[in-house]
């Protein structure tokens, strides 16, 4: 009967299908939370509310931080993003479409704040911009966690994120 | 010639189903490889780090996804008690340790579901804004307050609930160890003699 062939076949799809699987989880993964965290409007700054217990998007939330999340998309060209600086710990992280975290700032570094360019890996390089980071992927995701233990230092915290920016540099410049 | 496209469709099928169970057990048996553990506490390699390939950053995604490195912050997780039983609502414990060499750490308690427990009590999270960071420190770990100073409230968290200690910018000389990490202790269970 010749079953050779198909043993053969269905391994070859075994192995494609699993390489491909490997492949595309932690992209997959990624995929949506830059969804939910984008939602209509990418290169904007979108501030969680408090942790509760109602809090059911994302596993094991530390109700300790105020999160702001933004999901960026550098199809348009540079984004500039930027995180005041918060009384207490904090950071700026920025992932990859791949789930590469691949630049993080915190408060012992920039006590004053912190302010970047994002542009796409090996594209040009705007004038004037004094901290530019290159994105490994067209879309991402940046976040900015405050230490804010409290409802008291919640409520500061998100004070403190309406003066964050993430917008497109065309954006600003129209 | 029906019973050769049969054929391929089963191989094809039978194939795909292989790869996709496959990168399941990869993924599901190699986190094992990423988990380290320090007496009772889990603690997960694969959580903010850095993915040297495909594998290691699926298991990444997977473990914790938009994690913080380990630079920025340690993840231990406690399941069991000091005898190896699952964490019950009914039982009341003590977690109490030394100071953790780092800027700032907490504890979390989550239900079996990974999510915060659904109770009014607001005592989900302890940190060291509210115990302090030099000194020894102790938590009760109840479904109710009682006499305790400081307090972590397992009401409505049933059985198999868990606790996450992370700890913030760890110093350099931080080392994670059964001595080093909070120690869980059982008072009492109810039911119990």
């Amino acid at each position: 009967m010749g079953w050779d062939k198909y043993v053969f076949g269905a391994l070859l799809i075994a192995a494609v299908t699993h390489i491909a699987c490997i492949y595309a989880a932690p992209r997959l993964m990624m995929n949506v939370a830059i969804e939910r965290v984008g939602g209509e409007s990418y290169n904007s700054w979108r501030l969680a509310e408090r942790v509760s217990p109602a809090s059911r998007q994302i596993v094991r939330p530390s109700p300790d931080f105020a999160y702001s999340a933004c999901a960026y998309d550098l199809s348009a060209g540079p984004v500039t993003i930027s995180a005041a600086p918060w009384s207490s710990y904090w950071s700026l992280s920025l992932y990859a479409a791949n789930s590469d975290n691949y630049y993080v700032i915190d408060d012992r570094e920039a006590e004053y704040g912190a302010g970047l360019t994002l542009i796409r890996r090996g594209a040009r390089r705007p004038d004037g911009a004094a901290m530019i980071v290159e994105s490994p992927s067209e879309r991402g995701i940046a976040l900015i966690r405050r230490l804010a233990p409290s409802p008291a230092e919640y409520r500061a915290a998100a004070e403190t994120a309406r003066r964050d920016v993430c917008a497109s540099l065309a954006s600003l410049a129209g | 010639m029906l019973r050769r496209v049969l054929a391929w469709a089963a191989a094809a099928l039978i194939g795909v189903a292989l790869g996709v169970g496959s990168a399941w057990a990869t993924l599901e048996f190699g986190r094992a490889g990423f988990i380290e553990h320090y007496g009772s506490w889990a603690h997960s390699r694969a959580a903010g780090s850095q993915a040297a390939g495909p594998y290691t950053r699926a298991i990444i995604a997977r473990d914790g996804l938009l994690a913080l490195s380990a630079r920025e912050a340690l993840y231990f997780t406690l399941y069991e008690d000091e005898e190896g039983r699952p964490l019950d609502e009914s039982c009341v414990y003590d977690l109490s340790g030394p100071p953790l060499a780092a800027r700032w750490w907490s504890v979390t308690l989550y239900d079996a579901d990974n999510y915060l427990v659904r109770n009014n009590d607001h005592a989900g999270s302890i940190d060291a804004s509210r115990i302090g960071l030099d000194s020894m420190w102790s938590v009760r770990v109840s479904p109710v307050r009682g006499n305790a100073p400081h307090w972590l409230s397992s009401r409505a968290a049933g059985r198999d609930f868990s606790l996450t200690l992370r700890v913030y910018n760890p110093h350099r000389d931080f080392r994670a160890s059964a001595e080093t990490l909070p120690r869980l202790t059982t008072l009492s269970c109810a039911g119990e003699a």
